[in-house]
């Protein structure tokens, strides 16, 4: 058949009755479907011979026998029950629950992923705390070495003439070692046999030139080795206790301690 | 319309009492088409049920867009009753012999039982055979033109001349129903 097919054969050939009798092939009905949708008119025509086809077999029903309608609804209530209702809840169940337990999964490992993170962030911030300790240790250490390798070097110098001053009567525990080098102009003191003294206090070195006293520096309290200042021509090196922060003269009185240079 | 409409969908969701209602509304109709193709009032029982059946299965099938419900029920009935009349089930048959004395009497008062009924008796004899062949008897247009000796053509114009008249039929019924109602007011 003619798949354009024309409204006026389909009328006149009687199509749209064969049509809804069911007698028509599978190719038929399509084209029939075809030119209902595209011919509105046709469409109304074909819905008026269905009503009245309708009518005439309601005008001719006959009322079956009442077993009939409970044997159908049992058989299909059977069929429903042992299939549709319980496979549709069962699948619907295990889809709910599918999709349940990949929603706790995804949240139990973005749980798991966060805390991760969050603990990776405090443990990084650790180690960077660490790492910053360490280098100011290292910062450290290094200039500790350096100021020993100072020290060590300045004592040890072949030029360094090591001189000890004792203690005397004012001060009679008092003892102090310096290293004057006149190659190098420098005068190094290891202070850490003078005993403490009181706040108000400090040591003070001084350099005899000419039977004039010449300040050397005062000597800090809390140091081990201190570099003095060096004096030319220097005869004798003295110490003295004077007022906090030292003085422009020694006092004379309060010497605890000279040597001579030869 | 749109009360049934509800219905079918319901019926298309499994609803089994969408089913019970569809049943109530269109049983009667189906049984006098299915019960004048068999002629026979136990296989016509079973095939009205296997029709039920087959409309409960294939409910998502059904495409209003396409055509009323009845109509596609109509299909289903017509066709498993000509499987059933071209298969019958042995149970039914082994019944029928079993009773076999009173079959011919019995099915002769069966068949006036079947007499159509309404506008279709309006009709000239030749207009009402030609729609009880093509509707009532699930014969094709084909088939339907020889058991009435005329030739395809005419017979086609039988079916359409039957339609055209029960047409006016039912328009003159609606007529006089609203003449009345207008008379009665």
């Amino acid at each position: 058949m003619d798949n354009m097919m024309e409204s006026k054969e389909i009328r006149e050939q009687g199509w749209l009755e064969r049509y809804l009798l069911g007698e028509l092939s599978e190719e038929e009905v399509r084209a029939v479907e075809d030119a209902l949708r595209k011919d509105p008119q046709l469409k109304m025509d074909m819905d008026q011979l269905e009503a009245d086809l309708e009518k005439m077999a309601f005008e001719n029903a006959i009322d079956p026998p009442s077993h009939v309608k409970s044997q159908l609804m049992d058989q299909v209530s059977k069929v429903n029950v042992t299939t549709i209702p319980l496979n549709e809840n069962r699948n619907n169940r295990a889809y709910l629950a599918i999709a349940a337990s990949l929603a706790l999964l995804f949240g139990i490992s973005s749980f798991w992923l966060f805390s991760k993170v969050n603990s990776m962030e405090e443990d990084l911030q650790l180690v960077q705390e660490e790492n910053a300790q360490l280098q100011d240790n290292v910062l450290e250490l290094q200039s500790d070495l350096a100021e020993t390798t100072q020290w060590y070097e300045a004592v040890n110098d072949p030029g360094a003439i090591k001189l000890i001053l004792a203690g005397n009567t004012n001060s009679p525990n008092a003892l102090a070692i310096s290293y004057v080098n006149h190659d190098k102009k420098s005068v190094v003191l290891d202070a850490k046999g003078l005993p403490r003294l009181a706040e108000d206090k400090d040591y003070q070195m001084w350099a005899d030139v000419d039977g004039v006293m010449i300040d050397m520096g005062v000597i800090p309290k809390d140091t081990e080795m201190i570099a003095m200042t060096y004096i030319e021509r220097m005869e004798s090196l003295n110490i003295t206790i004077e007022p906090a922060g030292g003085n422009d003269h020694p006092t004379v009185e309060n010497l605890i301690s000279n040597v001579y240079l030869n | 319309m749109s009360e049934e409409k509800s219905l079918i969908s319901k019926l298309q969701e499994g609803n089994t009492r969408a089913l019970s209602k569809l049943y109530d509304d269109y049983a009667g109709a189906l049984y006098g088409v299915i019960i004048r193709i068999c002629k026979n009032e136990a296989q016509a029982q079973d095939v009205l049920q296997e029709t039920f059946v087959k409309i409960w299965e294939n409910a998502n099938k059904y495409d209003p867009g396409k055509g009323k419900f009845y109509t596609w029920a109509y299909r289903i009935a017509r066709n498993t009753s000509l499987n059933a009349l071209r298969n019958p089930s042995p149970l039914i048959q082994s019944d029928d012999l079993s009773v076999y004395g009173n079959k011919a009497e019995l099915e002769e008062e069966k068949i006036n039982l079947h007499e159509l009924k309404g506008s279709l008796k309006q009709l000239n004899a030749h207009h009402q055979k030609a729609l009880e062949l093509v509707y009532f008897q699930g014969l094709t247009h084909r088939e339907a033109h020889k058991e009435m000796d005329v030739p395809l053509g005419t017979f086609k114009s039988y079916v359409q001349q039957a339609l055209k008249k029960l047409r006016d039929a039912y328009q003159l019924s609606l007529l006089l129903v609203c003449v009345l109602m207008e008379w009665i007011i």
